[in-house]
């Protein structure tokens, strides 16, 4: 490579991994919460569904 | 609290139904402002080098900075955090003014969600220090107001945790919320009362940046709104439906 580009560019690929944790870290912790949320919202209405049953045979 | 309030509901509201399809505009919009911003956004200027060189057809005298492109989710994220918060005030206020539950509960999801955006915006930021600096911590003013509020964030949820007495709980809890968007003005002006080198002045009159780097920016930034309602109304219904659970399971244990 011609050592000007090479130096106009020497910081481009040691940024890289910096730059791509730093997206990956940040869609991680959003996907984390919203899975968390998903199963925690699916459970509870499976909860509720099986509660509600039991309590109309109860009636 | 009113009697209406510590009912619940299994029914779905117009904005419920909305949170899906929120999500998943988000995540389009983020998705194409990700790929704009390492395609239409310039590499921004570095340090000078000895020999200038042609590049596209321009003279590039400068070191040319990738880190810089973690900027364009690092300062939506970041934004998006205090806007959660402003809801966390808002349902504050509105709680101690009018003691109904709910407002305690939308104040304590919106809180939850400013907390995953802060979150967010710490390891961006961190790791864009850790590059740039060797470093990956300094007491710059805008960092030390946010980490502040990561702390007041984190105070908040160890004060829902500590009182049982649920009127207790959702009062104090209102008055910390509200306190603890006190930092947030602070945070978002402190570039502006104390210069910093760091964290630059995006939202004047000119904006202060090209459109092909605004752009980009301004579609994370909605998108990022987008998800961060969506997740919000998702939680909301989601805690409801716990309430719910709770009554039902009391119904039946009569």
């Amino acid at each position: 490579m011609d050592p000007i580009l090479a130096e106009i560019y020497s910081t481009v690929m040691t940024a890289a991994p910096f730059v791509i944790g730093a997206y990956a870290l940040m869609w991680l912790v959003l996907l984390v919460y919203l899975l968390m949320t998903a199963l925690g919202l699916k459970r509870t209405e499976k909860q509720i569904a099986a509660l509600e049953e039991s309590l109309a045979q109860k009636r | 609290m009113t009697e209406t309030t510590t009912k619940t509901t299994t029914k779905t509201s117009s904005l419920d139904r909305l949170a899906i399809p929120l999500i998943i505009v988000g995540a389009l919009l983020t998705t194409t402002a990700f790929v704009l911003a390492f395609t239409l956004a310039p590499l921004v200027m570095g340090a000078e080098v000895d020999t200038p060189a042609l590049i596209g057809g321009k003279m590039v005298a400068n070191k040319l900075l990738l880190s810089q492109k973690i900027f364009y989710f690092h300062m939506p994220v970041a934004v998006t955090s205090f806007v959660a918060l402003l809801f966390t005030a808002i349902y504050g206020v509105l709680f101690l003014a009018k003691r109904e539950r709910r407002y305690d509960l939308n104040a304590k999801v919106a809180t939850e969600v400013a907390l995953v955006f802060i979150l967010m915006t710490m390891v961006s930021g961190e790791l864009w220090t850790r590059y740039e600096w060797g470093v990956w911590w300094v007491w710059e003013p805008r960092l030390t107001t946010y980490f502040i509020l990561m702390l007041l964030i984190i105070g908040y949820f160890i004060l829902r945790g500590a009182i049982d007495d649920a009127e207790r709980r959702a009062t104090y809890a209102s008055v910390f919320g509200i306190i603890a968007f006190i930092d947030v003005p602070i945070c978002f002006l402190i570039t502006r009362m104390v210069p910093s080198s760091v964290h630059p002045v995006i939202f004047r009159t000119d904006s202060g940046l090209p459109p092909p780097m605004l752009i980009p920016l301004l579609i994370a930034l909605f998108g990022m709104f987008c998800i961060a309602f969506g997740l919000y109304r998702t939680r909301l219904r989601e805690q409801r439906l716990r309430e719910r659970l709770t009554a039902l399971k009391e119904s039946l244990e009569d």
